[in-house]
């Protein structure tokens, strides 16, 4: 593992920042995202910049923020707009390199060791981060080190518009004297069980006996006592984001609908399509939002967690009918969608069979005999195969794509567009947009 | 009042469900729809009375059975009402509701569902509503009100038997008032404040209403009467009881209707007078103060009623108010 | 019209008036509080009821689903335990009258409830002043004939309970599969509650008339494992049952507990239970349990908490295989005592597994498949009236 070079990308308050794009006015100006503006008991979710500079943080209850900050912006999350967004810098991070990993909504890692045999890593960390703030807007921290858990530590050492370079034979000076609350990963409670052995700094750690670290914290320990050491072997991987990955269809309707039958034989037409795209992916999904837009253009979203796995055209019809069901306000739509969430491979998939529905499944039993058949006599490689072969051809595109040489700058991207890597939110026919 | 009585109240209504009541042919859900106070609470709850009485006389509950008295107080374990709690049906109501639902009767396997302001119910509220409406078993009766049919979900309104009953006439309204024991003067001043029978009851048997009514006419009175004192009064005793907007509001309006009958008995229509119990002195101030002066005393009360809704100071605004009156009053002695 | 009978007072101008030994009257308070909700939209039941009559005192509390009355007689294995001055009936705030029963000085209570129904409670040198409510607000219970009622052994009805309520459904989606479903034909008593992934059934004989029928008598699992609760292990061996076209009621001793029924068709589930079979297995319950409960370690509850079972014929054995790619994998081996039939690979849940095991009561089990996404069957080896079914998971 030794000479990677790792990028950790995160975007400063990221929600303050999408809203001050869409609100050119609020730049520059302390601006805070807040649930339940409304209430009192509304809690700071980010803030601005300017905004904590007057002592306004996260999680503040809003009247204390108004109160260091009466000028002080505040504005209700707009998560469809953060969603946006984010899949916005990610396409962008994806032009460089397939080696994306998207932690969370805001911050990913990316595996820069094949492109800084060309480009010197600081030259672009700091052309990620001027086209990020050119093209989307967007202000970043960026740590540049040799794994994951340093970049990480790296990029939040100057914030905001930062680049931290981390190396290895930095980590004494810059890494060892910061108190241990401060490391990734060690939370409040793991803090304090460290501090009460008197480890106080991550150099603390560092140098404490692994097998003393071990029997306080177990194996979560000895990883900690690595990483203080400025050691992790964990691959930038981009499947990570699968959970994060949505899949949805949706049309806008050629008239105006007013009825639960109409709206049900829309779904069933959209849980069709997505299904078939679900199956392409050899992946289910653990989570189901429909999105309805009335013909006012207001736009409403509700989702469910299922335990049981969906895939069929019926399950998504049938979860999408009746989250319809439970919130439809009665007014004309104008636009319905599915979209899919959590999604998993389907290999690993499991469902729980309903003793009311179990015969449906069960008409399948004679092809997983026959598999079972097979697996018995070849072995279970046999079987695996297809799934096997399609994982090499995965690993292969991103050998491939790692080969290619970094693009040059794009032109500027309209928010309407969409990058390759984001084919499925396409509209995949002339009545059907994306949401 | 008895299903005779509504039949005269509640023409439609009224027919509609005892011909049900009658053939023993309910419905299993109502939507009630009308104006506040045109009796679609009394009638689900007569309606339930009917429902459950052992005791009837042909389709007439006889109103003193344990279960029309529990009906009433609100102890029947099989009559559910689910009233919102403040502005909107709560989670929890609506869980409770389709419990019920879910459970067969306490006493019998009848059950009975009054839902009010059921337009106030989350889309999401509505739907499980109509979930188990969907279902319904020959027991159940289910009863939804609204004042507003528009808001409540087409789903549910059309899964409905919609009753819509008309606003009750003032005149009726006076009657029945003064059939309950209300002072005729006092039935006509209710009245005229509102179209809400169940409000205009209330405020009849409201104390504070009641000085509140003799404050501003013996205010009024004095005005006329003995101008030079009348700021005086309106400090010691109007400032004293309309102390916020909300009673202040009520104080300009009964004003107004005292201005309003000088005019009825200037222009001739002394059957159109409120305050009948101070038909003499009205009689007198209108004989000796010009229509014009009237007119701006209405002018300047509804001025002040402007002034108060705009957030002016309840007592800023009645000081306001005097003034311009006396200026008037003095001017036309 | 009837007159209400609390208006008729005494010739002491008195609704009610009894004395009482404390200890029995703060028992059975204690009883009936247990129905008693403080969260109740009904007012009249915040209350507890009082009725005396010339054999004793009723007690009554309930939160409308459950109801349970105690009855005071008034002697008791030659003790007595009341006296009756004149009968009547009285509600009293429960959250009061339960707290000052607790706690009053002496071994007797007078109790007195005058025409307004204020409520004297007087213990020597202490005299509570209760304000009352009107009895004839409180709820109807269904009044049994003695003729109707259905005699079963309470250790067996606490079998039932135990063996069957776990598998009703927790979920409001489909609100009968909250309840277990009874039936009664030809003295037979069959109780079965499913919350569709899976079902549990038992039969017990009763002593009735064959000729007595009930159907789709579905009682809330809620209430079952209250009345599981109550059903203490001393005291009369027999309880009584009795069934009403909304209420089911358990009589025990002097204690009624009272349950209102679910609304609603309990689903047909004897056609969903397979009659033939492809592979049946005989296995030691404890030995079988232990290796699910090791296996189920790894298992994991997003997953369904899904385990993998493959059975081998020759070798009389089946094993028990979980993973989790996060985790990490575990097996475990169990001999079977008799194989016949296909040798099987199915996956299920580890917990549904256990939940049925642990509730069996056999020492040998007989567990029978027809096929990797059918039912299958879990019975004692030589008793065909425990009946535990599972839905197996799918996997890919």
């Amino acid at each position: 593992m030794n000479g990677r070079i790792i990028f950790h990308i995160d975007m400063n308050s990221f929600y303050a920042s999408v809203e001050a794009v869409h609100h050119p006015e609020w730049r520059g100006k302390p601006l805070a995202i807040a649930g339940k503006v409304e209430e009192r008991r509304g809690i700071v979710v980010t803030a601005s910049y300017e905004a904590r500079a007057k002592g306004v943080k996260a999680p503040m209850p809003v009247w204390e923020a108004r109160r260091r900050c009466p000028e002080l912006i505040v504005k209700t999350p707009d998560f469809e707009l953060y969603r946006e967004a984010s899949r916005q810098l990610f396409s962008l991070l994806k032009t460089y390199t397939p080696l994306v990993e998207k932690v969370s909504i805001d911050e990913g890692y990316m595996d820069a060791t094949e492109l800084a045999r060309r480009v010197h890593p600081l030259r672009l960390a700091e052309d990620i981060q001027k086209r990020l703030l050119d093209e989307l807007e967007l202000p970043s921290s960026i740590g540049i080190a040799p794994n994951k858990f340093l970049a990480k530590m790296a990029s939040d050492m100057k914030k905001p518009l930062g680049i931290t370079v981390l190396r290895k034979r930095d980590v004494p000076k810059k890494l060892w004297p910061l108190p241990i609350a401060d490391m990734h990963g060690v939370g409040a409670k793991t803090a304090e069980k460290l501090t009460a052995i008197g480890i106080r700094t991550i150099g603390d750690l560092a140098a404490a006996d692994k097998a003393q670290i071990a029997a306080l914290l177990g194996q979560y320990g000895e990883m900690l006592h690595e990483r203080a050491n400025g050691r992790d072997a964990r691959p930038v991987d981009p499947e990570a984001e699968a959970v994060f990955k949505s899949i949805s269809q949706s049309t806008t309707l050629p008239e105006d609908i007013v009825s639960e039958e109409e709206a049900r034989r829309v779904f069933q037409r959209l849980a069709v399509r997505l299904s078939e795209r679900l199956k392409k992916k050899r992946s289910v999904a653990y989570q189901a939002a429909i999105t309805i837009r009335y013909a006012n253009w207001q736009t409403t979203s509700h989702g469910k967690t299922v335990h049981q796995p969906l895939q069929s055209p019926q399950e998504l019809a049938a979860i999408a009918v009746r989250l319809f069901a439970e919130h439809w306000d009665g007014r004309p739509i104008r636009l319905l969608g599915i979209s899919v969430q959590s999604l998993e491979d389907a290999a690993r998939a499991t469902k729980q069979l309903d003793l009311f529905t179990y015969q449906t499944d069960a008409k399948e039993e004679p092809l997983l005999e026959a598999i079972q058949r097979l697996e018995a006599k070849y072995g279970a490689p046999v079987v695996q195969k297809g799934v096997a072969r399609g994982q090499a051809a995965f690993k292969k595109a991103q050998a491939d794509g790692a080969r290619t040489p970094p693009p040059s700058p794009r032109p500027k991207q309209s928010r309407h567009e969409h990058s390759e890597s984001e084919a499925e939110e396409r509209p995949d026919s002339e009545n059907e947009s994306h949401a | 009042m008895k299903w005779t009585q509504w039949l005269e109240e509640q023409k439609t209504v009224a027919t509609i469900l005892i011909n049900s009541l009658e053939q023993s042919r309910l419905g299993h859900a109502y939507l009630f729809t009308g104006q506040k106070g045109t009796g679609k609470r009394e009638v689900a709850r007569h309606l339930a009375r009917s429902f459950f009485c052992r005791n009837k006389n042909g389709i007439e509950p006889c109103g003193t059975c344990r279960d029309c008295r529990r009906i009433d107080s609100g102890n029947h374990p099989d009559v559910v009402v689910i009233r919102p709690d403040g502005r909107s049906i709560k989670k929890q109501q609506i869980a409770d509701l389709i419990k019920a639902f879910s459970y067969r009767g306490v006493e019998s396997e009848r059950k009975f569902f009054i839902v009010e302001q059921v337009d106030l119910m989350t889309a999401q509220a509505a739907n499980s509503l109509l979930k188990f409406m969907e279902e319904p078993d020959g027991q159940t009766v289910c009863v939804l009100i609204t004042e507003n049919v528009h808001a409540v979900l087409e789903t549910i309104v059309s899964r409905c038997q919609v009753l819509t009953f008309k606003p009750l006439p003032p005149e009726k309204m006076k009657r029945r008032l003064i059939g309950e024991g209300v002072a005729p003067a006092m039935a006509a001043t209710v009245t005229a404040l509102t179209a809400d029978y169940e409000e205009a009851k209330a405020l009849a048997g409201d104390e504070w209403f009641a000085k509140a009514r003799s404050v501003v006419i013996n205010y009024m009175e004095e005005l006329f009467a003995q101008p030079q004192r009348a700021m005086m009064t309106m400090y010691e005793q109007c400032a004293t009881h309309f102390t916020d907007s909300n009673r202040l509001h009520i104080g300009l309006d009964l004003m107004l209707i005292w201005f309003r009958d000088v005019l009825s008995l200037q222009t001739g229509r002394p059957e159109a007078v409120v305050f009948t119990d101070r038909l003499e002195r009205l009689n007198a101030i209108a004989d000796m103060i010009f229509m014009e002066r009237t007119a701006s005393g209405l002018a300047a009360v509804l001025a002040a009623k402007r002034r108060l809704n705009a957030n002016g100071h309840p007592l800023s605004v009645l000081e306001q108010l005097a003034l311009r009156l006396e200026e008037g009053a003095v001017s036309h002695v | 019209m009837a007159l209400a009978t609390s208006s008729i007072a005494g010739e002491s101008g008195l609704l009610m008036k009894l004395t009482v030994y404390r200890d029995a009257l703060a028992e059975n308070v204690n009883h009936v509080m247990k129905a008693v909700s403080p969260r109740t939209t009904i007012p009249i039941l915040t209350g507890i009821k009082l009725e005396a009559t010339p054999e004793g005192l009723t007690l009554t509390g309930s939160d409308s689903d459950v109801s349970i009355q105690a009855f005071i007689p008034l002697e008791e294995d030659g003790v007595q335990k009341i006296e009756i001055h004149q009968p009547g009936s009285i509600v009293l705030i429960a959250r009061y009258f339960a707290d000052i029963v607790k706690k009053l000085p002496n071994d007797q209570v007078d109790i007195e409830v005058d025409s307004r129904f204020v409520t004297r409670i007087r213990s020597g040198q202490a005299e509570f002043s209760l304000n009352g409510l009107d009895a004839e607000e409180y709820p109807r219970l269904p009044v049994i004939r003695a003729d109707n009622v259905v005699p079963i052994r309470k250790d067996l009805l606490k079998q039932v309970i135990r063996q069957t309520v776990y598998a009703v459904s927790t979920s409001e989606t489909r609100p009968v599969l909250t309840g277990a479903n009874w039936a009664i034909k030809n003295g037979r008593l069959t109780c079965v509650a499913t919350d569709s992934h899976r079902l549990a059934k038992r039969v017990v004989a009763v002593d009735v008339d064959p000729a007595v029928e009930y159907k789709n008598v579905v009682i809330p699992g809620k209430s079952l494992n209250e009345l599981g609760k109550i059903l203490d292990d001393n005291g009369n061996d027999w309880v009584d049952i009795a069934i009403t076209s909304n209420q089911i009621l358990f009589k025990t001793d002097n204690i009624q507990f009272f349950s209102r029924l679910l609304e609603g068709n309990y689903p047909e589930t004897d056609g969903l239970i397979p009659r033939d079979a492809k592979t049946e297995i005989i296995l030691n319950t404890k030995e079988f349990l232990q290796a699910i409960d090791r296996a189920s370690l790894l298992a994991r509850e997003e997953r369904n908490n899904v385990v993998k079972l493959k059975t081998f014929e020759a070798e009389k054995r089946v094993e028990i295989i979980s993973q989790s790619p996060e985790i990490g994998r575990v097996y475990e081996s169990v001999p079977v005592i008799d194989h016949s039939g296909e040798e099987m690979r199915i996956s299920f849940s580890s917990k549904y597994m256990m939940d049925a095991l642990t509730r069996i009561d056999a020492e040998e089990i007989k567990v029978t498949f027809t096929g990797a996404m059918k039912p299958f069957l879990i019975r004692p080896l030589d008793d065909d009236n425990i009946l535990m079914l599972i839905l197996p998971i799918r996997t890919n």
